[in-house]
């Protein structure tokens, strides 16, 4: 318990030093509670999750970094690995692959390698997943493409 | 996780603000990737030689281990995925100690008798120098009879020292150089006083070991030659031990039953190295 508020404490001070250090990524520690984090990670270009912001929530277990936070999109997004309507993701090193060397800072990272490189074959949405599989791309793009617009975009005018 | 997701709760902030000056973070190659302060009481592994805290390498290997169904005999580094078997850590001048990711099997295995010789082995002076007459075991020339418990009492103590299952190597050269010595001795007994003997034997047998036992080399020839001198098995010389040591006498030494010793510790082994396969 006292080792993962360390720690979190030590990644805290970590994100206010290096705000610049990654530009896709902002980490924002809730005010009051050390174990709930929120971050925003901008969709990678040439992705159909292009120009969109992303929100993510992190819920940090106790014994972090022995267990890897739960991390779920609390923006809508249609991608193969990311469940559409509660936000799960689908991704190894959250979870039989977590090593406590990752950081809140380096999982937003892998999240954002995942969303340039969908995994169809254990898709949570299985639209998604179905698109991908049978090769229409195309319909891929075109659907996660109008998720970010309606979900990821500051709305104009 | 609830399904009430907000939907499109689109939080429109631009996060391009980049102002601040480039901190330096020239620190970071000396702190402990687990708990990201310096590091405390340095801990290697022992294929991939990344650092961590004793403390927090350690409990990442017993909470990987404890979510692992079958007992784990390696661990993989949390930074770089190689897989290793073994803790470095507590360097102190020389010699530095070793713990494995099997240590709670292994301590299982190695309980009892090795945890009394190694506890005879980290004290500086012999314990038991003058219970058995070494001088007389020359002068009389007792060492003509073999000991036929000095095969496994030479595997228990190399494997005690070293901290390493697999002795034989170390232990038949050992043996090889004793038995030799002991067989030069019957053909040409009459030449040489006992002390030249003596002195011989103690030089030949720190040549065969210094190289796998180091600095523990001095403490394993005095015990050898007290073992040897003390014409007991096994069983009795530990008993003898335990009372100089004024140990409980709860922890026997079931162990190392003179006569079956060999094949126990051994099978005991074996089934380690075969549960070795890991995931």
């Amino acid at each position: 318990m006292q080792a993962s508020r360390a720690r979190l404490f030590k990644e805290y001070k970590e994100v206010q030093r290096e705000k610049s250090a990654d530009p896709d990524i902002q980490l924002i520690c809730d005010d009051s509670n050390i174990f709930k984090w929120t971050a925003l990670i901008k969709g990678p270009s040439e992705t159909p999750y292009e120009g969109g912001v992303f929100q993510l929530a992190f819920a940090i277990p106790e014994q972090y970094p022995l267990l890897p936070p739960q991390v779920r999109f609390l923006t809508k997004i249609f991608h193969p690995n990311v469940h559409f309507k509660t936000g799960e993701i689908c991704l190894d090193i959250l979870k039989n692959a977590w090593s406590p060397a990752w950081t809140l800072q380096s999982v937003c990272r892998a999240i954002i390698a995942l969303m340039a490189h969908p995994e169809a074959d254990s898709p949570l949405n299985c639209d998604s997943g179905n698109l991908l599989r049978s090769g229409d791309i195309r319909g891929y793009r075109s659907m996660a493409r109008m998720y970010t617009r309606l979900a990821a975009m500051p709305k104009k005018g | 996780m609830e399904s009430e997701t907000a939907a499109a709760s689109s939080s429109s902030s631009s996060s391009s603000s980049s102002s601040s000056s480039s901190s330096s973070a020239a620190t970071e190659a000396s702190c402990c990737p687990i708990c990201l302060d310096p590091l405390t009481d340095h801990a290697y592994l022992d294929r991939c030689f990344h650092a961590f805290c004793y403390k927090c390498i350690t409990k990442w290997v017993k909470f990987a281990a404890a979510k692992h169904p079958r007992p784990l005999s390696s661990i993989r580094c949390p930074l770089c995925k190689v897989e290793n078997l073994s803790i470095i850590h507590g360097f102190s001048g020389g010699s530095f100690q070793r713990r494995y990711v099997n240590q709670d099997q292994r301590n299982r295995c190695l309980s009892g008798a090795y945890e009394l010789r190694s506890h005879v082995y980290d004290r500086e002076e012999e314990i038991a120098n003058n219970i058995f007459d070494v001088q007389r075991y020359w002068k009389s020339r007792k060492y003509l009879w073999q000991n036929m418990w000095l095969q496994n009492w030479l595997r228990r103590e190399i494997q005690t020292i070293t901290q390493e299952e697999d002795a034989d190597v170390i232990v038949h050269h050992i043996q090889g150089v004793v038995e030799s010595f002991m067989a030069r001795q019957q053909k040409e007994s009459l030449k040489g006083t006992p002390e030249q003997k003596r002195e011989e034997f103690r030089r030949l047998i720190f040549g065969a070991a210094g190289p796998f036992l180091l600095a523990r080399t001095k403490r394993f020839v005095d015990e050898l030659e007290l073992f040897l001198a003390s014409g007991l098995n096994i069983d009795a010389y530990d008993r003898v031990y335990m009372q100089r040591l004024s140990m409980s006498s709860s922890r026997d030494t079931r162990e190392i039953d003179a006569e079956s010793s060999d094949q126990s510790v051994q099978s005991r082994f074996l089934y380690f190295l075969n549960e070795d396969d890991g995931d």
